[in-house]
């Protein structure tokens, strides 16, 4: 009996250090395909933003009225175009293409002020409703501006972007990223700018 | 609350007399007129605007400066500065700089218009407008209140910040004079040009922002025009500019005295 009892005694010390090691295996198994799990979930999350974007653009795409403001060939003013463009998601993106289409031109044989090298980098909207555009140093470069056509280069992207956009007020202007001081040597680009609608033809 | 309402005024005012401490009595030593600074646009590597032709706005606002300061020197007992007398780049806050440390009594920008349209044509002076903040504007109305020569008032140990704010404005103390200077000017281009007058207008020029006096830009003609261009490049045209603005500064002059 008392060999039984031994032999018994031994098979379930194996038999603990076995459990023990079974349990820690399962701790292990789940500690890891929790990790993984979290992952999984994450992973999900990433695929789920972009199947919505695709979703959405199978929609008939959601658009608005922008007016632009363009020189016409016999006067000094700014004369108004309607133009649509795909709307959202949200005014930023708005404002960069309505800007996109100011320097892409006019649609009615009116010119645009801006060189049509120029690209819109970034537009940014603060709270306190300051627009921030960013344009790209085409803007200033290799373009030969006089007062006027440097001030109508200005007022068209200010106008456009108060006109348009309820949020802005005023607006700053960055060349390539940077501050500037002129695009050519006229108009002070180190102030935020009020829209002139004075410059506008009625 | 009660507190604050107090001291507020009580440190502006404190503000007000430290800064103004050194500076005489207002108008007490107006100085007279003394020098005229001129201001050729552009110029260097910056050409302005050019014209079909090839003509440059930087060589024709530096003709025309020429033949300006040869009036002045030769009918007026001044003494002219220029803030270039070749073909050379001078940043924008030179020029200012300029006029302020020869204590400019007047300054007067010279340039060649250019426009988007060909059509485009005549000339026009311009002074400057404030476009100011809320910021700004309350700034303003103290100077204004308070400034009739900003040059004396800006005492040399103020600190540097608060400097570079008084002459980043300093024009704005100007506006009203300015004002009058391009109307007169405007209105001897309009009778000895033959341009079509596009009148005085007002626009955020950064050349006219820093300086301590009565301001204004001419824009001759429009150099993008090719009718104005040759005209801008005749010597029997910038002679009628340069005489144009001589008698416009002269009627200033008179009026002021």
């Amino acid at each position: 009996m008392a060999a039984k009892k031994r032999k018994k005694g031994g098979i379930s010390r194996s038999a603990l250090v076995l459990t023990f090691l079974i349990l820690a295996l399962a701790v292990l198994v789940i500690i890891f395909f929790n990790g993984q799990g979290g992952e999984k979930v994450k992973r999900g999350a990433e695929a789920v933003a972009p199947k919505a974007r695709t979703e959405a653009k199978a929609k008939p795409v959601e658009t608005r009225a922008v007016t632009l403001f363009f020189v016409a060939d016999d006067d000094d003013l700014l004369h108004k175009e309607t133009r649509t463009i795909p709307a959202g998601p949200n005014e930023a993106d708005e404002a960069e293409r309505a800007l996109a289409e100011l320097i892409r031109g006019s649609e009615e044989g009116l010119s645009s002020p801006l060189p049509a090298r120029t690209r819109v980098r970034q537009v940014f909207i603060a709270k306190d409703g300051v627009a921030t555009v960013d344009l790209s140093r085409d803007v200033a470069e290799n373009f030969a501006y006089g007062s006027t056509s440097e001030l109508a280069a200005v007022y068209a992207v200010v106008n456009t972007l108060v006109y348009n956009f309820k949020p802005v007020k005023k607006v700053v202007f960055l060349v390539e990223g940077a501050e500037r001081e002129t695009l050519g040597g006229h108009v002070d680009l180190t102030r935020a700018f009020f829209p002139d609608y004075s410059l506008v033809a009625r | 609350m009660r507190f604050f309402r107090i001291v507020r005024p009580a440190a502006a005012a404190l503000a007000a007399v430290l800064l103004f401490a050194a500076a005489p009595p207002a108008r007490a030593q107006e100085p007279a007129l003394r020098t005229v600074v001129i201001d050729p646009g552009h110029g260097g590597l910056e050409s302005g605007a050019k014209g079909r032709f090839g003509n440059l706005e930087k060589d024709i606002t530096l003709a025309v400066s020429l033949k300006l300061k040869a009036l002045i020197e030769k009918g007026m007992d001044f003494e002219v500065v220029l803030t270039r007398d070749r073909d050379v780049d001078v940043s924008i806050e030179n020029r200012s700089a300029i006029a302020n440390n020869h204590k400019a009594s007047l300054f007067i920008s010279v340039h060649a218009n250019g426009a988007v349209q060909k059509k485009a044509a005549g000339s026009e002076t311009f002074f400057l407008s404030l476009n100011a903040t809320d910021e700004e504007t309350r700034r303003l109305a103290y100077l204004e209140n308070n400034s009739s020569d900003l040059q004396s008032r800006i005492d040399p140990s103020t600190d540097d910040d608060l400097m570079m704010i008084l002459w980043d404005m300093a024009q704005n103390a100007y506006i009203k004079e300015s004002s009058r200077l391009a109307e007169l000017v405007q209105g001897e281009l309009d009778a000895m040009l033959g341009t079509r007058n596009r009148g005085i207008k007002q626009a955020p020029f950064k050349v006219l922002t820093g300086v301590a006096c009565p301001a204004v830009l001419v824009e001759t003609a429009f150099i993008s025009n090719p009718d104005e261009e040759q005209k801008l490049a005749s010597d029997d045209f910038q002679n009628k500019v340069a005489e144009a603005v001589y008698r416009g500064l002269a009627r200033y002059l008179r009026k002021g005295e």
